[in-house]
């Protein structure tokens, strides 16, 4: 029996436009502005029409269609607004290509976004384990703002290191070793 | 390292502050900010772009400052040496067939920035656009219109025109920058990657895109401005750090300062012998050689003196012994 295979897309939701309702007296920082909390109203049925809607309108009937025999939300949480979504791997690049030209989430929300992929991988405890390692970085960055900046930014930049980012923090990281071995996962 | 080289840059806006922040977040190093240039030019051509910018910009981020000309007739003169010396990198934007292959064949800038998305009345020829790309110029790919249009007429003609460019320049020679007017037009890195390798780039060639050609345009432009003979240029020359030259940051007063500077340095080394300023050509090196040989030739002790004085002449001349060379191909 061959097993269906899948990638996980580990997304993170960016709020880069000021919103109207928190017109708040001093501004915050913007780590903080852009990783802000979505509202309650981002529900699994809701995110996934809207990539549903998105993949049709960017790739049109054979794309939902090729894509939604797999297409499921395994993880979502407006607090940290992150999500795990499951593609079928043959085409997880129409999935995240569909979800880069999402700009705003629709009616109940009406809400600009950005959505940005994190992590590609083979099996879901590895997106797990990213998810919660990100979590940890930005409190980390939310708590001490000024990493960056002064006497210790200049000095980061005069070795020639900008505060410890490396380009496996900014690229999607894509592990491909599980795919074929691991079948912990294989439920559905 | 990431670059976007594509930030348009206008007075008084709002919005560049956050979109910046935002790239920043999404992990960019190097952005350039871009001041559109079209129709009549004004007599006295400077940079309206301040050095720097009257916000908090994030301190790990680069900022340059590039011009886009808007390119609407070839008969024109566009003062092109004069647009460059002004800003950082140098962009045009061809408008029709004939300024497309002008700006291919014979105008010096760094980047040919085609608007995708409209309708292109003529195909990208291959013989065409590899001419540009032998010279060094990049293309570049804006991905930010097609992501924001509300029409779909835009999208469509952008993903088209993409693929027709990748297909016409075999993948090569190509800048992806988002032209993002609001920082909402943004995308990280891997997103534009993956993009790229939807429309047909191929993943590795996405990435180069972002990265590697873009450096190469941003270090060529510099190399333009900054070095001797696009050659040889001075990042350190041991002055007080003061005036240590920045990555191309000044304005063009201070990069004449500089290339002056450099050229003293590379020619005379603390040595006080009084030169001409123009560094010795191929004739006046094989020139010396010639007598050099000929001074050893009538071998005598008291010339000894005065052929080693020649030699170390010649040192000072060719190596650079303070002087840190750099070298791009």
């Amino acid at each position: 029996m061959v097993r269906v295979k899948h990638r996980y897309l580990l997304v993170s939701l960016l709020y880069p436009c000021a919103s109207s309702s928190v017109a708040a007296k001093e501004p915050l920082p913007d780590v903080i502005h852009f990783h802000q909390p979505s509202s309650d109203q981002l529900t699994v049925p809701f995110l996934l029409r809207v990539i549903r809607d998105s993949v049709a309108e960017l790739f049109g009937d054979y794309g939902a269609g090729v894509v939604s025999t797999s297409l499921q939300i395994k993880y979502l949480s407006p607090a940290t607004s992150t999500a795990i979504i499951r593609t079928p791997r043959a085409h997880y690049q129409l999935v995240w290509a569909a979800l880069t030209f999402i700009s705003s989430l629709p009616k109940p929300m009406n809400q600009s976004c950005v959505v940005r992929v994190v992590r590609v991988s083979g099996t879901i405890r590895k997106s797990e384990e990213e998810v919660i390692r990100r979590a940890k970085d930005i409190i980390a960055r939310a708590q001490r703002p000024g990493v960056n900046e002064g006497v210790v930014g200049d000095i980061l930049k005069a070795v020639g290191r900008t505060g410890g980012r490396r380009e496996e923090d900014v690229m999607a990281v894509m592990d491909e070793e599980y795919d074929e071995n691991d079948y912990s996962d294989s439920e559905s | 390292m990431f670059y976007d080289l594509n930030v348009p840059w206008s007075p008084n806006d709002r919005e560049l502050q956050r979109t910046i922040a935002f790239l920043d977040e999404l992990g960019y190093d190097v952005v350039a900010l871009t001041h559109t240039l079209s129709g009549k030019l004004p007599a006295e051509i400077s940079c309206p772009i301040p050095a720097s910018l009257p916000f908090h910009t994030p301190n790990s981020l680069c900022l340059l400052r590039r011009c886009t000309l808007i390119l609407a007739d070839t008969s024109q003169n566009h003062r092109i040496a004069q647009i460059a010396a002004a800003y950082d990198i140098l962009a045009i934007r061809p408008t029709d067939e004939k300024t497309l292959k002008q700006a291919c064949e014979t105008l010096d800038c760094e980047i040919i920035s085609i608007d995708l998305t409209q309708r292109l009345a003529a195909h990208f020829k291959f013989k065409m656009l590899s001419q540009a790309i032998a010279r060094g110029v990049r293309f570049e790919i804006c991905y930010s219109p097609g992501i924001l249009a509300v029409d779909s007429s835009a999208r469509r003609n952008l993903i088209g025109n993409v693929t027709q460019l990748i297909r016409a320049t075999r993948g090569r020679g190509l800048v992806i920058s988002s032209e993002a007017k609001i920082a909402l037009g943004c995308r990280a890195p891997a997103d534009v990657i993956n993009l790229a390798s939807v429309w047909g780039l191929g993943q590795e060639r996405g990435k180069e895109a972002i990265c590697k050609e873009a450096r190469s345009v941003v270090v060529t432009a510099q190399l333009k401005r900054t070095s001797y003979r696009g050659v040889v240029d001075v990042v350190y020359g041991g002055e007080k750090p003061m005036a240590t030259p920045n990555k191309g940051a000044q304005g063009k007063a201070e990069a004449q300062k500089k290339r002056k500077a450099s050229a003293i340095t590379t020619n005379g080394n603390d040595g006080g012998e009084k030169e001409s300023p123009k560094p010795p050509s191929k004739s006046d090196l094989q020139r010396q050689e010639k007598r050099a040989r000929f001074e050893s030739q009538k071998g005598t002790g008291t010339d000894i003196g005065k052929d080693s004085k020649i030699a170390e002449d010649q040192e000072n001349t060719v190596s650079t012994s303070n002087v840190a060379v750099q070298i791009e191909n």
